[in-house]
């Protein structure tokens, strides 16, 4: 089973193919941080009202810290406890990208922020912002939750190791990131930080993915070992959405409290409550809020994009593409 | 819902002036900050009221609802402004529930725009241009013309055309296109005033404008940006397109290309560049003794200088580099834009476009080797095309003048494994645009390039550099419409009017333009070429419900560049009459008495006029030696609120991102056709998103709904292919074609690619296609029931377990 401790090498036969093919699929995604071009967000910032700059400024804090948290608890939580190595194959793609995240928000940090000790204050924002400093919290503590087991021997131990992934999934890169991806697109929206917002888009496609790399973990485990879930743990799994809720939605009163025309806390509120209502849904578990999308603008994230190639760079491209030149394929 | 009568089917939106609706608005407890700086508790009733106003025949419109996610999105203390412009985002935001929100949404941007504009005091068109040329924006010409014509031409201004404007198209035009004061940043021009003036700055009387502004200003027809930025403005660059030929493969040519570069992008002109004439790596430099680092550290300083040029702010400096096939560096130059490799060997910012003999396609077809011939060892292979090309190469094979052999279907592999992965590269045929080209009848007046957008084929030297300058009709303003409000067919007449009107005005900006290099000057007088194009095609083939691929549609679209091939050469002929044939007429094909469809070898529908005009091309030659071009449209199109140029729909639903921001775009032609039905209602809104604007998979839809409202990723691309073939008889010039396929391989590519140059095509454009995986969709609902894709995938990596094969 696929949380049986130990070091599975075989790849013929393969077991989780669909790991398999998610690992490949993610290959097709590469994109690097020198494609993102940052120049005129520059210019937006100069523009933006005080209230709006405390946002901006808010937000890359957040993201500085974001993702290593994220790969942190990748490598030490999650990877050894995975035993498949096609599994592991897209851990590790995973925490490349990861790394590419980090490397795009440093990139990010060091052109929006030229002040050195401002800069140093905003990668310090753990500490010494409130309202990140609980965010934070909050994810230490679940990857505190399995610190100490190398091996998942018990029923508990296999259900902390769940609640730990789900957590990661649904509650970090599911919801502050969903979060944190409706102020940037907020922006876009109205034409601010295209920068920021283009390389948003490539690391908000890789976190769809890790989400469905991770829920696919889940529903695996959850065959393979039926009695992991009950009602005890579905209400765990809805308690930690909830305290994750209401600790972005501190984080949103930290960002909107200058006053943001078009994005107030109540519809922060509602959009954080329907986003962990899709999460709630995805595993089985019914929804906690029942609340609609107050954000218009989100739903242009869920169409397809028509750039114009004057103006952007199009993220729609795919690398690895395979084949060899023929001319009979009628296929177009 | 099920009525079938749009207008029985439609809520009753409250009048314009009965205020408040039935239900009771919710209380609000927010407060506003007017200009004043007094605080006023905001007023539901009132913004329902200043939203009411622009309904009256918007039927499916709720001010109501608007008003209320207006006030849902405010903060306490924001100001009236701020309230302003959140209810006309609002209005804006709501379009993916219906489209009318988005005329709503533009008629309180509109409004917003006026009041700007008055608020300066400026109450006239007249007065628009008297500030802009006080504050050294309009040009002195334009200025005296408006100020000797002020009462006529301040009458003709006609507000309510504003209604026109979809959101998306007027947002665009309030943040780029109107004139700004230069300290205060506020528009000092209406979206009307704009037109008017673009129209005053190529006229010589006021019928003329006013004639030329009704026609713009029906959003029949749009000049191309260049000029409707910068059209009775002191720095009248109009045009759209440059093709600079290849340094000398010398020092000093390659930095006077830069400097040139660098002024043609200056006034928002995109430069197509060729360097093929620039010698490759490891080529002997005989000043030095040492070896050429080949074009790829020339083309980094190149990608540096475009990009460090900033179009007025509007948008950056953007070429497209084009490269013969047998050039030695050529795999290099496909790797100009993978996101992998060194960067020091990357330049993100240009285009690329291969710029192939047909010797090379001949011989992936037979799978030879292919010979990379140095431009420093065989300098002529540039100038030469057709048989003397094929000859020429041969030649300097035979005497072993070559640097290397690949095999050709390995380099064409490369080319479409760049297609791929960027959709660069772009596939443009240099025998195929010389063969047919007007300008091409003499020895030594060669094609060497086409332009960043591959429509435009004009001849260019070192001492020449091409210019065209662009307008495209908008078909979607040319139907016969029946009282019912269905459309019957194409309205010839009004097509004809407006094409001629428009190679009028295309024909008045050779002269008025200001050219910004020598080489522009030297050419654009002689050939006088202009690329008249087309867009809305889809919006026809949707309002008379042809299929895409279907031969009515293949038919029509025939004979609508016919019709305006046929015209514009009609218009020209006439202006040759009145003001003198183009100078270099002498040297054109159809000073031979040969116009495109002899050279294509087809025959037309419209013969007697063909007669006609072949007389009158005898008697007095032609104005112009290029007359039609299909260019993208990209912004125009969204301007006037129609689909690109000739492309089909990529999406019944999706977004357009531009630098003013991101804009839900719904197809309005489906909504209808779905209202009819019965079933625009929110579960096919959420089927229509899921399914990322496709709507093959809603239920319950007649088949032909289903064909009708295919999108590129569901067409066969054989039938752009072959449209485009079909009317290439009557472009003179070329076509942005842009290819689609969602999941390319190198199998498909080639076989595509191939099929096109077969066809005789001169260019292809993007290849578009889809990212490989998709976000996780946030305002959907998690997929019903239906077992996820993954599931029913075939998984070919584990045949025993894969369930689906079963």
């Amino acid at each position: 089973m696929l949380l049986d401790p130990g070091m599975e090498l075989t790849l013929r036969p393969m077991r989780y193919p669909h790991f398999y093919d998610r690992f490949r699929d993610a290959i097709k995604n590469t994109w690097t941080v020198e494609e993102v071009d940052l120049h005129t967000d520059l210019a937006d910032l100069r523009r933006m009202t005080p209230a709006e700059r405390h946002l901006v400024s808010r937000l890359v804090a957040f993201f500085a810290t974001g993702d290593t948290i994220v790969a942190n608890n990748l490598v030490l939580n999650l990877y050894q406890h995975v035993n498949s190595p096609e599994g592991r194959l897209y851990l590790s793609r995973q925490l490349f990208e990861e790394a590419v995240h980090v490397q795009f928000y440093l990139t990010l940090l060091d052109t929006y922020v030229p002040d050195e000790t401002e800069r140093h204050e905003a990668f310090a924002a753990v500490e010494n912002i409130p309202s990140i400093k609980r965010k934070a919290d909050f994810c230490f503590r679940w990857i505190d939750s399995l610190g100490n087991l190398d091996e998942l021997r018990t029923r508990e131990d296999r259900r902390a190791f769940l609640l730990n992934l789900i957590c990661f999934a649904a509650c970090i890169e599911g919801l502050f990131f969903y979060g944190a991806f409706a102020y940037v697109y907020f922006l876009r929206s109205r034409g601010l930080l295209n920068g920021l917002a283009s390389g948003t888009n490539w690391v908000f496609r890789d976190e769809s993915m890790h989400m469905a790399f991770a829920f696919d973990v889940v529903d695996t485990v959850r065959r393979e070992e039926p009695d992991l879930w009950d009602d005890e743990f579905e209400a765990q799994v809805s308690e930690m959405l909830a305290e994750a809720v209401e600790c972005e939605v501190q984080f949103a009163e930290d960002l909107l409290g200058g006053g943001v025309p078009g994005m107030s806390l109540t519809d922060m509120r509602g959009y954080l409550e329907h986003v962990a209502d899709r999460r709630l849904e995805l595993l089985g578990i019914p929804a906690r809020y029942g609340s609609a999308n107050p954000f218009a603008f989100m739903e242009l994230q869920d169409v397809q994009e028509l750039s114009n190639f004057f103006e952007r760079r199009v993220s729609a491209y795919q690398t690895g593409i395979g084949g060899q030149v023929s001319f009979d394929d009628e296929e177009f | 819902m099920t009525l079938t009568d749009q207008s029985q089917a439609a809520p009753s939106a409250p009048a314009a002036d009965t205020a408040p609706p039935a239900t009771a608005p919710p209380r609000s407890t927010m407060q506003v900050r007017k200009r004043s700086g007094d605080l006023e508790p905001v007023d539901v009733n009132k913004i329902v009221r200043a939203v009411a106003r622009w309904c009256d025949d918007l039927a499916w419109v709720d001010p109501l609802r608007v008003a209320t996610r207006t006030i849902s999105g405010l903060y306490d203390g924001a100001t009236s402004a701020e309230l302003d412009r959140l209810s006309i985002r609002t209005a804006a935001e709501m379009t993916g529930e219906e489209p009318e929100y988005s005329r709503l949404a533009g008629r309180l941007l509109a409004n917003f725009v006026r009041k700007e504009v008055a608020g300066q005091g400026i109450a006239s068109f007249s007065q628009s241009i008297a500030l802009g040329h006080a504050e050294g924006l309009i040009g002195d010409a334009t200025a005296d013309f408006v100020a000797r014509h002020a009462r006529k031409l301040d009458d003709a201004i006609d507000p309510d055309a504003d209604r026109r404007f979809e959101y998306f198209g007027l947002r665009t035009v309030a943040d780029r296109y109107l004139l700004r004061h230069p300290t205060t940043r506020l528009v000092i021009e209406t979206p009307q005033y704009w037109l008017l003036r673009v129209a005053c700055g190529l006229s010589r009387t006021p019928a003329e404008a006013i004639a030329f502004y009704r026609l713009m200003s029906s959003l029949a027809y749009l000049p191309s940006s260049p000029t409707l930025f910068n059209s009775g403005t002191r720095h009248t660059q109009m045009s759209s397109c440059y093709l600079v030929d290849s340094p000398r493969d010398e020092l000093g040519s390659i930095y006077e290309r830069y400097a040139q570069v660098a002024a043609l992008s200056k006034f928002a002109g995109g430069i197509g560049i060729s360097w093929s004439r620039v010698r490759s790596r490891g080529a002997l430099i005989r000043g030095t003794n040492g070896q050429s680092n080949g074009i790829v550290p020339w083309l980094r300083t190149l990608n540096a200088s475009v990009a460090a040029v900033n179009q007025g702010g509007r948008r950056k400096g953007a070429a497209c580099v084009y490269l013969e096939p047998w050039h030695p560096d050529v795999e290099e130059f496909l790797e100009l834009r993978d996101n992998t490799g060194e960067d020091a060997r990357r330049t993100h910012d240009l285009n690329l476009a291969n710029w192939i003999p047909d010797e090379f396609m001949r011989r992936v077809e037979a799978d030879e080797p292919w010979s990379l011939i140095d431009p420093d060892e065989v300098p002529e292979l540039p100038d030469l095309w057709g048989e003397e090309f094929d000859t020429a190469y041969r030649a300097a094979e035979a005497a072993g003048r070559i640097v290397r052999q690949v095999p050709a279907r390995e380099l064409y592999g490369r080319m479409m494994r760049t297609l791929a992965q960027t959709g660069n590269g772009w596939m443009t045929f240099k025998d195929a645009a010389n063969r047919t080209c007007n300008q091409t009848a003499r020895p030594g007046n060669v094609v060497h390039l086409s332009n960043l957008c591959t429509e435009i084929m004009e001849v260019s030297s070192d001492s020449e550099t091409a210019v065209c300058n662009l307008g495209s009709v908008n078909l979607a303003r040319h139907l016969l419409i029946r009282p019912d409000g269905r459309a019957e067919g194409v309205d010839w007449a009004r097509l004809r009017a407006t094409v001629a009107t428009a190679v009028d005005f295309l024909d008045r900006v050779i002269d008025i333009n200001f050219y910004p290099s020598e080489q522009a000057a030297a050419s654009n007088p002689r050939w006088r070429p202009v690329g008249l194009g087309l867009m809305g095609l889809q919006d026809v083939f949707f309002a008379l419900g042809l299929p895409f691929d279907g031969p009515e549609a293949l038919e029509l679209s025939t004979r609508i560049s016919e019709e305006i091939y046929l015209t514009a050469l009609e218009t020209s002929a006439a202006l040759a009459a009145r003001l003198g044939a183009h100078p270099a007429f002498s040297q054109t094909r159809a000073a031979g008495g040969k116009l495109q469809p002899d050279l294509w070898g087809v025959t037309p529908t419209s013969t007697a006029r063909w007669d006609a005009l072949r007389a009158a091309v005898a008697e007095h030659g032609l104005r112009n030696s290029l007359l039609v071009a299909i260019a993208p449209t990209a912004t125009i199109a969204s301007i006037a609120g129609c689909y690109e140029c000739i492309e089909p729909q990529v999406s019944n639903l999706f977004k357009r991102e531009t630098l003013s921001g991101e804009f839900l775009q719904v197809n309005g032609a489906l909504v209808a056709e779905l209202k009819r039905l019965g079933r625009w209602d929110e579960e096919t809104r959420q089927a229509l998103k899921r399914a990322e604007g496709s709507v093959q998979g809603i239920t319950g839809l007649p088949e032909e709904t289903r064909r009708l409202f295919r999108t590129a990723w569901e067409l066969p691309q054989k039938a752009l292919i072959d449209l485009a073939a079909a009317r290439a008889p009557y472009v003179d010039q070329s076509q942005s074609l842009n290819l689609f396929l969602a999941n390319p391989t190198i199998g498909k590519l080639s076989s595509m690619y191939r099929y096109a140059w077969a066809s005789g095509l001169k260019s292809t454009y993007y290849l578009r296609s889809r990212p490989a995986t998709r976000i996780q969709q946030a305002t959907v609902g998690v997929r019903p029931a239906a077992p996820a894709e993954d599931a029913v995938a075939c998984s070919l990596e584990n045949p025993e377990s894969c369930e689906a094969c079963e």
